[in-house]
This record gives structure tokens, sequence and C-alpha cells, in this order.
């Protein structure tokens, strides 16, 4: 018999007009114990939703309203919250995406491993605790007794995540829900912790549903694929076979939208046509009139002996987050930074747009003049930056808008009235509508978000933006449309990029030429096709290797 | 921790130094007690004799510093009015008004907590509606006109407990307690209560907006999909973090309560330090006043310390920051 039998589940959310959604529709699945398969699909396609059927956990406005979900002999479907009591921890298992927000910050981690210990096995105690010791060290949790007094703002996203696989794996479930177990990871971590979780599952006998966007885990990990598309399953097989011939096209342009850190190409193959229409013409005569494109061998941004010390708790106790960094930056190119997080990648940015102060002995000047930390207004003109989080960097009491013009209003760089115009023009520039103006940051997704993230940036006709991992929080198809728009405008505005990203992948289709961050030092500098096809140090080449690749035609390992 | 506990007291020594100093120049302008002591029928040679007495003949400055000189010492000077040290006043008075305070505090807690949670977990219940309503208007009432209500139908109509007055007390460790006496327990109830409504209603509403909050993390869905049961899912998970916004309010509030319950002191003729205070607003009684709100001063800053130091024990980023 198979361990988990889903046949035509639909899943509805009521939404307030009380119309429903269908967010899952007639979805099946069969798991054998064991087994891993792999649930992918853009965010919003409803990956999460299934996963938290299965262990009762969906909103209390939605509500499955038909098929049914068999785990073993017994239907879940319809179980009421006490029957899911003898399911949730004991038969499945559960890892959430963002380790650092699943355990409790104000909770020590060994308590809330023994107490998913005490909840869901017959150990009490001494036993618990001895217990929670093996768990962590199979885990592969170093110096699992100091662990368990810990909390979690005190250990690194990689640790919590080991220790969230110990606390599934508590009372050794037959199934866990995996979702999205690495996303929130640095690309060298991913792969260990990914590691970890496939040698559990094999040690254990444990299936696994792996939920992810990420076609290079996928590949790595998973007997079977399920690709789905707007709650509806798009195809599935065997992984080998989904990504060496998908028949589908949707999960072509899937597959078509993953970086890849073995070649280059210009653009991604996504549909985003713009439109050419006189607003965003006008967009773009704005932002030419102001950006200086004399791409030429320039330097515009020179940085001469960047340290950053941060000041310990003690004195005499100092962190040094960058250590005698000097690059220079020639107008018009993508100039990358990359590194593992903690190497001193974004302290570079904060430092360059006066947010850190540098120790002494520093120079930044930008088109040859060195310029003041304190001058922070005049910076904003002539620098910008397009943050990571599209979701917390735009204001979401005031509108797309007003959110992109507020700032240069306050400066004074344009009158209020022509300012409206000029955010309707812009958007139309990033590839959004003009009504998108009125509508409020909550209204948008991720990647919408990020495009108005950019036109704010934009509309200062900055010479300089500094893209500090702008794609990180975002879907892969939405990533390869953003990262296709900077490409575009860089193109058409001969705009100069500072790119700050762990993923090479990333790196490898935006930049021209790069540096290796490594605690703080450079460790590596060069044109990014040399350093990233013959990289001269072994810290690049862990790097490298530590990107998931999409296994085009092997066997999953 | 400890160096955040030790760089208190400087911070604390100059609030307390600008609080006299405002205190004691307010008494100053607002209030002649020469005037107020002496009768309408007094003669000038005996105004003048009188404020020598009293030393109020001489300049403010001169005045305030022999004032400070003398609480160096612990003499924070003499009632005008009833010729007693300020101190012996206020602490005879501060026990009454600590225990219906403390009284209405677990009334408050005891009450507001489940209630918020439950009704943060259960929004769409008819109780949950109900506690809404209830808080509501419990919370927008005036303390005065409830004050009155209470005793006109506990009193007055269903003549169960006593409306005004301290009643019996039972000695404890040097103060008079109607807490450990049952009778005197009695007559505190209204007061307490009174008091109590609108904490109960105040923490009702800090437990519910905490819940709806905190229900919603990744971590409560996390704990919920480990196989946790409720009970202990609300008595630390959901229970550990909503209560910081509570213990501000708590420690706000009973330092306003002990301080300030004047109102339902009087109604209900409580002997409490309310009723002290102003009693000698209204007789310009200046030691007495100066003297009681250094003393409340020094219970803010104190209760406040005491604040912090939970915080840093429910919080474990609070502590190792």
């Amino acid at each position: 018999m198979a361990l988990l039998t889903i046949t035509d589940l639909s899943i509805a959310y009521g939404l307030a007009d009380g119309r429903e959604l269908e967010a899952i529709k007639d979805f099946s699945l069969t798991l054998q114990r064991g087994q891993i398969v792999g649930i992918v699909g853009q965010s919003g396609a409803g990956k999460s939703t299934i996963g938290k059927a299965i262990l009762g956990l969906l909103g209390e406005n939605a509500r499955i309203s038909d098929g049914e979900i068999l785990l073993g002999s017994e239907n879940i479907a319809r179980f009421s919250e006490r029957q899911f009591g003898a399911i949730r921890g004991k038969r499945v298992g559960y890892i959430y995406q963002n380790p650092m927000t699943a355990l409790n910050p104000v909770l020590s981690v060994g308590e809330q491993l023994i107490e998913a210990i005490e909840a869901n096995t017959h150990r009490r105690g001494q036993a618990a605790r001895d217990h929670a010791i093996a768990l962590l060290t199979s885990a592969e949790v170093s110096h699992p007794e100091e662990r368990l007094s810990k909390y979690p703002h005190q250990l690194s996203g990689g640790l919590c995540q080991r220790i969230v696989f110990a606390i599934a794996i508590a009372a050794q479930p037959d199934l866990i829900i995996a979702d999205e177990p690495t996303t929130a990871l640095d690309v060298t971590v991913q792969q260990a912790v990914l590691g970890t979780l496939k040698r559990l599952a094999l040690q254990e006998q444990i299936a696994i549903i792996l939920i992810t966007h990420d076609m290079g885990v996928v590949s790595q990990m998973c007997d079977e694929v399920y690709v789905l598309s707007r709650g509806r399953l798009v195809e599935h097989g065997a992984t080998a076979r989904i990504i060496g011939a998908p028949r589908e096209r949707y999960t072509r342009d899937l597959m078509a939208a993953i970086p890849s850190v073995d070649e280059k190409r210009p653009r991604f193959d996504v549909l985003d046509a713009f439109e050419e229409t006189p607003g965003r013409r006008r967009g773009i005569d704005y932002l030419k009139s102001g950006i200086a494109s004399d791409v030429g061998q320039t330097i515009l941004l020179s940085v001469r002996d960047l340290s950053k010390t941060f000041k310990g708790e003690k004195r005499g106790e100092g962190f040094r987050a960058l250590d005698q960094v000097s690059f220079e930056v020639i107008a018009g190119e993508t100039f990358g930074i990359v590194g593992e997080s903690g190497s001193g990648k974004s302290t570079i940015g904060r430092a360059i747009l006066g947010l850190v102060e540098p120790d002494a002995g520093a120079t930044i000047s930008l088109a040859g003049r060195a310029i003041a930390s304190g001058d922070r207004k005049g910076l904003s003109q002539r620098l910008q930056c397009i943050f990571q989080d599209p979701y917390s960097s735009l204001n979401p009491r005031m509108d797309a808008g007003t959110n992109i013009i507020y700032g240069i209003v306050a400066q004074g760089l344009v009158d209020r009235r022509s300012a409206r115009v000029l955010a309707e023009d812009l958007l139309e520039v990033v590839g959004l509508p003009r009504a998108a103006s009125r509508k409020m940051p909550h209204a948008f997704s991720g990647g919408e978000r990020q495009r108005i993230g950019i036109a704010r940036a934009l509309a200062y006709r900055p010479e300089l933006i500094f893209c500090d991992e702008p794609t990180s929080a975002l879907d892969v198809t939405v990533q390869a449309e953003v990262l296709n728009l900077l490409k575009e405008l860089q193109e058409s505005l001969g705009l100069t990029l500072v790119f700050v990203s762990h993923d090479l992948a990333v790196v490898r289709q935006m930049c021209d030429r790069l540096i290796v961050m490594k605690a703080g030092q450079i460790v590596e500098r060069g044109s990014a096709e040399q350093v990233l096809t013959e990289p001269g140090e072994p810290y690049t080449g862990q790097l490298l290797a530590a990107m998931p690749r999409v296994l085009r035609s092997a066997e999953p390992s | 921790m400890m160096s955040f506990v030790l760089r208190r007291p400087g911070q604390s020594a100059i609030l307390l130094l600008i609080m006299s100093v405002l205190v004691f120049a307010g008494m100053y302008v607002i209030s002649d007690p020469v005037a107020v002591m002496a009768g309408e029928d007094a003669t000038q040679a005996d105004r003048q004799a009188l404020a020598a007495a009293l030393g109020l003949d001489r300049p403010l400055p001169v005045q305030y510093l022999t004032f400070l000189g003398n609480i160096l010492r612990g003499d924070f000077g003499t009632s005008f009015v009833y010729g007693r040290p300020v101190l012996d006043l206020i602490f005879e008075r501060l026990p009454a008004t600590l225990e219906v305070v403390f009284l209405a505090m677990v009334l408050g807690l005891a009450f507001g907590i489940p209630m918020g949670i439950y009704s943060g977990l259960n929004r769409k219940k008819p109780a949950t509606k109900l506690i809404s309503m209830v808080t509501t208007i419990g919370y927008s009432i005036p303390n005065f006109w409830q004050a009155l209500l209470f005793i006109l139908i506990f009193a007055v109509w269903l003549r169960v407990l006593p409306a005004t007055g301290r009643g019996p007390t039972t000695e404890f460790l040097g103060m008079q307690l109607s807490l450990l006496n049952p009778e005197g327990l009695r007559y505190m109830l209204l007061p307490a209560a009174n008091l109590g409504v609108a904490l109960i209603c105040m923490q009702t509403r800090l437990a519910r907006s905490g819940t709806q909050e905190v229900m919603y993390q990744d971590y409560m869905m996390f704990a919920r999909a480990k196989g946790i049961a409720p009970p202990r899912l609300i008595g630390r998970h959901l229970l550990r973090n909503i209560l910081i916004p509570i213990v501000t309010i708590t420690a706000l509030e009973l330092g306003t309560l002990i301080a300030f319950s004047t109102v339902t002191e009087t109604v209900f003729s409580w002997p409490g330090i309310g009723k002290l205070l102003l009693d000698a607003i209204y007789r310009s009684d200046r030691p007495v006043v100066v003297a009681y709100m250094i003393l409340i001063t020094l219970m803010f800053v104190l209760i406040n310390l005491v604040a912090d130091i939970i915080y840093a024990i429910l919080d474990p980023r609070i502590r190792y920051s």
C-alpha cells in the first residue's frame, strides 16, 4: 500500500466578498515509503497549500472542497483539529521555509526540541534530553549539548534549519513535508543541509515531499516531480524525464528561467515584451537626459583601502567586517561583488552610500572626486540603491506613485505636479501599467514591488545604482523578468550597476567584472567570464561547486 | 545586563532633582500656605510670625537648598497642617493604597489575560463579541460614576458590601492590612473592583491584540505542525510572546494607580495616600505635596527598572544584546 495517496484534491479559499477562490484543483499524488518527490511551481502556484492540507494547517478561511488524502488507509482530508494531533509530529514531520522564523524567538532551542520529543514519544525528562542530543548529532549539529541552551537568534540560519530537521525526525515519522527548506539559506550552506536531509531520509526510511521553486534542488533530491501551475497539476513523472524532456510549455519556461553558472545568455526566455507607449518613451527620455551615458574607460567609482570595524560590547573586542578593500567601477559596466553571507558584501554598499562610517584611511571617490560621508543629500542624487527585500523597502502607507517620487520631490528635483506624471511614466519604463501608480504596495506581487523599487531608484537619475541581492527574495521566473529588465535598462540608458549577490549564476548572467569576498577581504578579482570559468582561488572554486545545478540528463544521485 | 541596571541610578538622580525643583517652584507659585493657615482675620504681624516660624520668609532658592540639605539627612520636612514628619504621614497611609491597588492588579491580570487570549483565538465566537462590547463600555465609563453605581448596586440595593470606609485591619510586618482580615476584605472589594474594571478592559485588549499578532507567526504554525497540544501552545509559546506589552502597561498602571487613585479613594472614603495628597493640595501643605511627588517619582523609577528586568527575563533577544 502507498504511504500517501492524494486523489482529486481541491482546496478553496473564502474571499471577503463571500465568493470562493479555488487554490488547488483536482490534484493527485502517490507517494511510496522512503520515496522523495518534489512539487515545483512559481510562488502562488499552491505548492505550500498542499503541504499544509496534509498536516491540517490550512487557515480558517480555507477548506478542502473535494477529494481525499489517504495516509495509509485513513482519509485525513476530513480530520478534525483533535484528530490531527495524532498525525502532526508523530507520523508526519514538517520543515518550514524560514528556520529563523519557524523557531520561537523567546524559547531556547533545547526546550523547543525536547517539547517535540515529549509530545510525540514516550521519552520524558533526562531520556528526552539524551534523545535530543542524539537527534542533533544525527542532524550534524556540532557541540549538540551546548546548543540546547541557545536561543534561535544566537545561531546561524543553517544551524537553525538543522535543529528544525531534528524536531521533524524526533518521533521517526513516515513522512516529512519540506516546504522550501533551503530557500532562506546561503548556497554553500544549502548543499550541506540538503545532503543531511537526504541522508536522514534514507537512513530512517522517511518519505519526503519537497516543495520548491528551484529545479536545481529537485534534480539533486527527488525521484519524482509534480509540476504545479495556478493550483493545477501540469505534469508529473520521473525527475530525469521531466528535466530532460519536459512535455509542457510551463515546465519548459520554468527551466528556461533558471540562470546557469556555466553559460551566459543575453536574455532569459520569458515573455516580457514592453509596449512602446508615449509615456514609456517620455520616461526613457527623462532618464537619458540625466544619466550620463559616456560609456568608455572612465572610472566612475573608486574605492581605496576601505575598512570597517564594528565595535564589540567589551573594550578592544571589535569585528572587522571589511579589511583594506580596494576596487574601481568603470562607467557603464555591471560590477559584481560576490561571497557568502557575512563576507562583507552589503557593508561595502552601505559604506559607499554613506550609511555606515568607514574606518579612517578609506577614500571613496565618485567620478574622480572624493565623497565625504556626511554629504547624504548630495549623494542620494548620484548613488541609488535597489534593496533585497521588496516587501519591506516600500512604504506600505503610500501608493506606488508616491513611493517612487516622494524622495525626489522632497529634494526639490522636480515639482509636485509633474512628479505624478513622471511616476506614471517610470512605471511604464519598468513594465507596469500607469494605473498602478494609485495602488498601495500590498496590492503588488514581489516581482512587481521590485519593479517599483527600481523605478524609485531610477527617478533620481543616479550615476550608479547599488543592487543589493535584488532578486534573492523572488521566484526564478520573476527573477528572470527583473534581471531582463535591469539588462534592458542598462543597455538603453548606459547605467552603471554594482551588483551584490551570493548567487553566482545570477552574477554570471549580469556582471562584466567582479570581486570575490571572503571574511571582509577580496580574495579574487577579474572578468566575470574568467573568474567563473577558471577560478584562480580555491574559495571561488568551492562557491562554484556549491551552486545547485540542474542535472539535465543524469539520474538523480 | 548588570551595567544596564547600574547605569540607572545616575539618570534617576537627575530625574529626581528636576522633579523636586519643578514641584517646589510650582507649589510656591500657586499657593500661599500662610494665607490658608493664618485664616482671614489674622493681622499682618501674625502672618509674618507664622511665615518666620515655617521658614517661609526666606528667598525661594534658600528655602529649596535647605529642603535639599534636609532630604540628604533623611528629613523630608514637617507637615504644616498636622505638625508631624511627612514621611510618617505617607507611610501610615501607603499600605491602604498599596493593598487596594494590588487587589485591582490581580483582578486585571487574572481576568484580562485569559479573556484577551480567548477573544484573540476565537474571533468569530459570540462570547468574543460580548467581551469586546463589555470592555469598550468598561473602559469608557467615568471612574467616579462607576464608583457611585457600585455603591448603589452592592451597598444600597443588594446590601451585600459596605459602601465606604476601611473596616477592620490585621497587623502584618508593622502594616495595617485589610487584605488579611475577612471582614476588612469586604470593605476592600468595591474600591478594588472600581480600579480593577479599567485594568481588566485594558489587559483584555492588550492580550487580544498580542494574540492576534502572535497567532499568525510562523513559529506558532510550526509548533502546531510538530504536534504541540493547545495548552502548551497557548501557555508557553503564545503567552511568553504577548507578555512584554502587558508588563509595560502593568508597570505604568501600577505607578499611576498608587500615585493617583484619588477619585476612588475619595468616593469610597478610603484612607489612602491619594486622599492625603488631595487634602494637602487644598490646605497648601507644601512639604507633604513635595515629599509625595518625590517619593512617587522614585517609585516610578523603581517600577520601570523592575519592568526592564522582567523584559530581559522574558525575551532572550533583549538579554543578550
